[in-house]
């Protein structure tokens, strides 16, 4: 049933082209971008890739998912697939799986580009990996609970803006060294900062950047929890 | 009854949906305010009322997708919120609202909830509805007839013992109306039950064996469609000649109404008794009674009553 799910949520994302240029064109281009601006300064790769990361978990994730699970919702297809075999949480996973393989394989392939041109390979993969892992479930967590408080996939425009820029304002202040502790309140202080790890930066915050990446993905998951809805009519 | 003799046999056997005392709320509007019914194998039962009289809440509990605030509510004898995995590959659910994704084809529909229903296809169910040739096309450039066919093939695919269709014709023109019924009553000669809500009270007339009407939130008629028509009186209406006084009439088993139009209503249970009585009066004095209509009690009768708070209940 997952499969089945999400292979339809994947056709319906391609097809929308709205969402597919989002999800999809958005943070290749942006990535892409920021890998061509490099001129080989040495330090400078970790800003870049860092914003390809929170690119990809921001556009390619958090925002898809907010308007993904929105749109299903207004055209009662969420409350429809209730009234099949599958249980709420197949139904939830089928509609994100597809949107959190495509979070993944964009963000390797920025990667990629950023090494082919020219970017040093990771110091400390296992950071980058716990990174990935964390900025998607984090995502993920945060734009369930936000299409909860959007009505309308337009909405979701705006509803989405706030922690879009938190996330990534905060990857930058974390991949950029040793912060003050209170910044690892802003959602993607930790990411940056394990990025930045990963890449050969201090690794003497690794402990409070991961809780912080925990900490964030547990209270996105208890915020979808509260206000995930179904049905439009509440 | 209008059953076929095996149906009924069944019918009588086991009750397939019980609900006793059903409350539901929206915060603090109660829109369900104690219900009682049960629907048995084989029949289709009508669920009737205004806008607002709580059928889409009733539905909406009875096929899970909200607890009730109160009272009890079995399904094929489970829970149908707490049960919901269990009862989902004997049912089919028919929403008020299709709730498609409009970039999908109608085949990429069907194959998906072929899946996801939890029941497999055992027949080619847009052929059977007639979609076709229109099984390439998106669902969004689809007609709102066919997306409602669409969503009538989705709750039969795999021929559910039980099949609740929330308005399930409103929106269609005559012929897909039409080939609604013809479906449905297939269904049932198949011996599937089906709960039923409409709007239109022909539909319900010709379908269901059982009906119950909803007012406000509680049964205000319930019982076979035989017997809640046979409790209505039913009417004789015509003209009265130019100055004759509505005195002159004989006696009448029914309630004799005049109208300031001049127009004369009898409300009877004995309509072929007081008609013959009427007639041979009129006959004898050589009156002609303008317009006469005599007719039988009909659901839109019933309903008028239900609605307006004259209390009918039949056995």
């Amino acid at each position: 049933m997952i499969v089945a799910l999400g292979v339809a949520e994947l056709k319906l994302l391609l097809r929308n082209r709205t969402a597919a240029a989002l999800a999809v064109l958005m943070p290749l281009a942006t990535g892409l971008f920021f890998a061509l601006q490099m001129d080989g300064e040495e330090g400078g790769w970790t800003m870049v890739v860092t914003l390809q990361l929170l690119f990809s978990f921001g556009f390619t994730v958090y925002v898809t998912v907010t308007t993904a699970l929105t749109a299903r919702r207004q055209d009662l297809y969420l409350k429809r697939l209730r009234t099949g075999a599958a249980s709420d949480v197949v139904v939830l996973t089928g509609i994100l799986l597809p949107v959190v393989l495509l979070g993944v394989v964009q963000a390797l392939v920025l990667l990629g580009i950023s090494v082919a041109a020219g970017a040093p390979v990771p110091a400390r993969p296992d950071l980058l990996a716990l990174a990935l892992v964390g900025g998607v479930a984090l995502s993920c967590a945060a734009g369930v609970a936000t299409s909860g408080v959007t009505g309308t996939a337009e909405l979701a425009q705006i509803t989405t803006a706030p922690f879009f820029f938190a996330l990534i304002i905060g990857g930058l202040f974390g991949s950029d060294g040793v912060v003050d502790l209170p910044v690892f309140l802003v959602p993607g202080t930790g990411l940056g900062s394990l990025v930045g790890a990963a890449w050969g930066g201090p690794t003497d915050q690794i402990g409070p950047a991961a809780l912080s990446v925990a900490l964030w993905a547990i209270a996105a998951t208890a915020l979808a929890g509260r206000f995930f809805r179904w049905d439009p009519r509440g | 009854m209008g059953l076929p003799p095996a149906t009924s046999m069944v019918s009588m056997a086991e009750t397939v949906i019980d609900v006793a005392d059903l409350r539901c709320r929206y915060g603090d509007f109660e829109a369900v305010r104690g219900v009682d019914f049960e629907v048995r194998r084989g029949e289709l039962f009508a669920l009737l009322g205004t806008n607002g009289a709580g059928k889409t809440t009733t539905m909406e509990t009875l096929e899970g997708l909200r607890a009730p605030f109160g009272g009890t509510v079995r399904v094929l004898g489970l829970d149908p919120f707490r049960e919901r995995a269990a009862l989902r590959s004997r049912t089919g659910i028919m929403l008020q609202d299709s709730g498609f994704p409009a970039d999908l084809t109608a085949r990429e529909m069907v194959a998906l909830w072929g899946v996801t229903s939890g029941r497999r296809a055992t027949e080619d169910v847009l052929a059977r509805l007639d979609l076709q040739h229109r099984r390439d096309v998106r669902i969004k450039q689809l007609s709102g007839g066919e997306r409602r066919r669409l969503d009538l093939a989705l709750a039969v695919l795999g021929r559910p013992e039980l099949l609740f269709l929330d308005e399930p014709t409103t929106g269609l023109d005559p012929e897909s109306r039409q080939r609604t019924w013809d479906v449905v009553r297939g269904l049932l000669a198949e011996g599937t039950t089906v709960v039923l809500t409409t709007h239109y009270l022909e539909e319900a007339e010709s379908l269901a064996h059982r009906l119950a009407i909803l007012h406000e939130g509680l049964v205000a008629v319930s019982g076979t469609l035989v017997d809640v028509l046979a409790a209505q009186p039913a009417r004789i209406e015509f003209d009265l000649p130019d100055r004759l006084d509505v005195t002159a009439l004989p006696m009448l088993a029914g309630d004799v109404v005049h109208r300031p139009t001049g127009r004369v209503e009898v409300r009877t249970g004995e309509l072929q008794d007081d008609l013959a009585v009427l007639l041979a009066w009129a006959g004898r004095e050589g009156l002609r009674l303008g317009r006469i209509r005599a007719h039988h009690a009909s659901l839109e009768d019933v309903f008028h009553n239900a609605r307006t708070g004259r209390e009918v209940v039949a056995a």
